[in-house]
């Protein structure tokens, strides 16, 4: 998948977004999110509405200690992809901030910004179980029960 | 009588990347902001060409000096990290081994010793920079700002200084401002309240610049009680921001000297304010004395201690806190005589006040020279780590906020950098 093609996807309202992060003991958090948009280059952009959700504070701890994150998408139509990376920029102030703070709120109606999260995407991996279970097959023979490949 | 040691210290303490190494728990940016802010930065001329006065904020107002010994306005004010972190930092002379901001590209970078560290940007200019009141007063020499914070100074004047020995000894605040009346001979002595409300009105206009207001000043003892008169200026400056807002209270931090419990009622009663500081500057009896004089003469270290616990009955737990001026208590000839003492004691004391709901926040020292410690040197940037943790830690334990002199309230404290992550 392009960046391009991985973009429009990120951006279509029909998508479902997931952001996982980590809390300090390193359990992953889920959050579906409509926050997510493209970035410039190959990066994501989270709108964090909270200062204080657990989220934020996952992100600031990423950013901080160089943890990864992830964010899980599924398409309209069925298709699914993992995005991996790591926080690069808290934008938290400035013009680009008071740019995003006014078109978040234009769209959301009356709630805050925290911050504009811009995450460096290191990979897209596509989450194709049909694709998964024919590879394992063919690969990794020993992995199957015998009663699947017994006679009648 | 000034205790004067030589400039070189910043090459016998542990590096910045020992303490990277030393303290991996401890965030890097916040470690490295620490630093900054004890050694100061130098622009390079190739920084400059990216300053542009028209978007960014130079060197503005200000109501405590720079340690440079020039008031140069033409320089940057302070710089972000990437994570957001203010670094609230000034200039200073090349020979004392200063970080430096240097172009790469159209970008800006930290460097130490020839080596890129990190990206840092400009503060923005808010718009109201380049406005004046109906009056005819520029309004930023009413109100400066912070990335996400407007600043009012009330007065420049600490009357703790009236007498020759009563100033605190890390602090400028008078020398400063007879400085800046060269270059900012507009400057008003105090900030009329039409002239405030005008000011925050406009500001306000720009949406997601500012998400709280710091009102500060030189202690004012005057008054029928002492502190009279400094509480009803500042009860006629929240009046006038408060014009502006549709709610009674709005996001405010006053820092301020050691009210009694009936002014305190009335700034909380009066006006639109939520939070209240008054800095005890170092958490020792002794030192307080010797380093506060002017303080202990006239209210004495364990009053303004109770006055600060009991401002939590009226302001709330989380909503008070007292700064000291980090490190300070180790200045010579009659600080403590090490680090890992100076450290205990001063957490120690932290804890009897955040046991009752009052937290401790420290800046980094920077030994002016508008001060009577200009001559003095800061602690190791391995103390000021382990200072901000222990601090942090101290809010961990007894479960107290620091929201309104937080990481972007605020952003001049390491410790309440932390915070982001309560």
């Amino acid at each position: 998948m392009s960046l391009a093609e991985f973009h429009a996807l990120i951006a279509a309202p029909a998508t479902l977004k997931i952001l996982v992060t980590t809390d300090e003991d390193g359990t992953p958090r889920p959050a579906v999110s409509d926050f997510i948009a493209p970035g410039d280059g190959g990066t994501l952009l989270y709108f964090e509405p909270l200062e204080s959700s657990k989220t934020q504070r996952n992100l600031t701890r990423a950013i901080w200690f160089d943890r990864p994150v992830s964010v899980v998408v599924v398409a309209a139509d069925g298709r699914r992809f993992t995005a991996r990376g790591r926080p690069q920029r808290a934008v938290i102030a400035g013009p680009r901030f008071q740019a995003h703070y006014a078109a978040f709120r234009a769209d959301r109606g009356d709630v805050d910004l925290a911050a504009v999260w811009v995450i460096d995407v290191t990979g897209v991996e596509g989450l194709d179980l049909g694709a998964d279970i024919a590879t394992e097959e063919r690969e990794r023979p020993f992995f199957r029960h015998l009663d699947r490949i017994a006679r009648a | 009588m000034n205790y004067v040691l030589t400039r070189t210290h910043f090459d016998d303490t542990a590096t910045l990347r020992e303490a990277w190494a030393k303290y991996p728990d401890f965030p890097r940016l916040i470690a490295l902001k620490i630093d900054v802010q004890r050694r100061g930065v130098h622009y390079t001329d190739g920084a400059l060409t990216l300053v542009d006065p028209a978007l960014h904020q130079l060197r503005s107002a200000n109501i405590f000096g720079t340690r440079d010994e020039k008031v140069r306005y033409l320089l940057p004010d302070s710089l972000l990290l990437r994570d957001g972190t203010s670094i609230v930092v000034d200039p200073a002379p090349l020979e004392w081994g200063p970080y430096v901001v240097d172009r790469v590209d159209d970008r800006l970078f930290l460097f130490d010793q020839g080596e890129r560290l990190e990206e840092v940007e400009l503060w923005h200019k808010p718009a109201f920079y380049d406005r004046s009141t109906s009056s005819g007063v520029p309004m930023n020499l009413i109100a400066q700002a912070r990335p996400q914070r407007i600043n009012i100074f009330q007065s420049s004047f600490c009357y703790f200084w009236a007498k020759d020995d009563g100033g605190c000894q890390f602090c400028d605040i008078v020398n400063f401002t007879k400085q800046q009346r060269e270059v900012l001979s507009d400057r008003p002595e105090r900030p009329r309240a039409r002239d405030i409300a005008e000011t925050v009105k406009e500001a306000l206009k720009e949406k997601g610049r500012f998400t709280t207001f710091c009102l500060t000043g030189g202690s004012v003892l005057k008054g029928e009680e002492l502190f009279d008169l400094e509480v009803s200026h500042y009860i006629e400056t929240l009046q006038a921001i408060g014009e502006n807002f549709t709610t009674k209270k709005f996001p405010s931090q006053l820092v301020a000297s050691a009210f009694n419990e009936k002014q305190l009622r009335r700034l909380w009663e009066e006006t639109g304010l939520t939070s209240y500081t008054s800095d005890l500057e170092v958490l020792n009896e002794r030192l307080f004395e010797w380093i506060c004089p002017g303080k202990a003469k006239h209210v004495g270290y364990r009053e303004w201690r109770d006055r600060l616990i009991r401002a939590v009955d009226i302001f709330g737990r989380g909503n008070v806190n007292t700064g000291i001026v980090g490190g300070v208590e180790l200045a010579r000839p009659l600080g403590f005589q090490g680090e890992g003492e100076a450290l205990e004691a001063t957490l120690s004391e932290a804890e009897y006040l955040a046991e009752r709901g009052v937290t401790t926040i420290h800046t980094v020292w920077v030994p002016r020279p508008g001060s009577q410690f200009r001559d003095q040197v800061a602690p190791s940037l391995d103390y000021y780590i382990r200072l901000a943790s222990g601090l942090h830690r101290l809010r961990v334990k007894y479960g107290l906020s620091i929201d309104f002199d937080d990481y972007r309230r605020c952003g001049n404290h390491p410790d309440t950098d932390l915070a982001r992550l309560l």
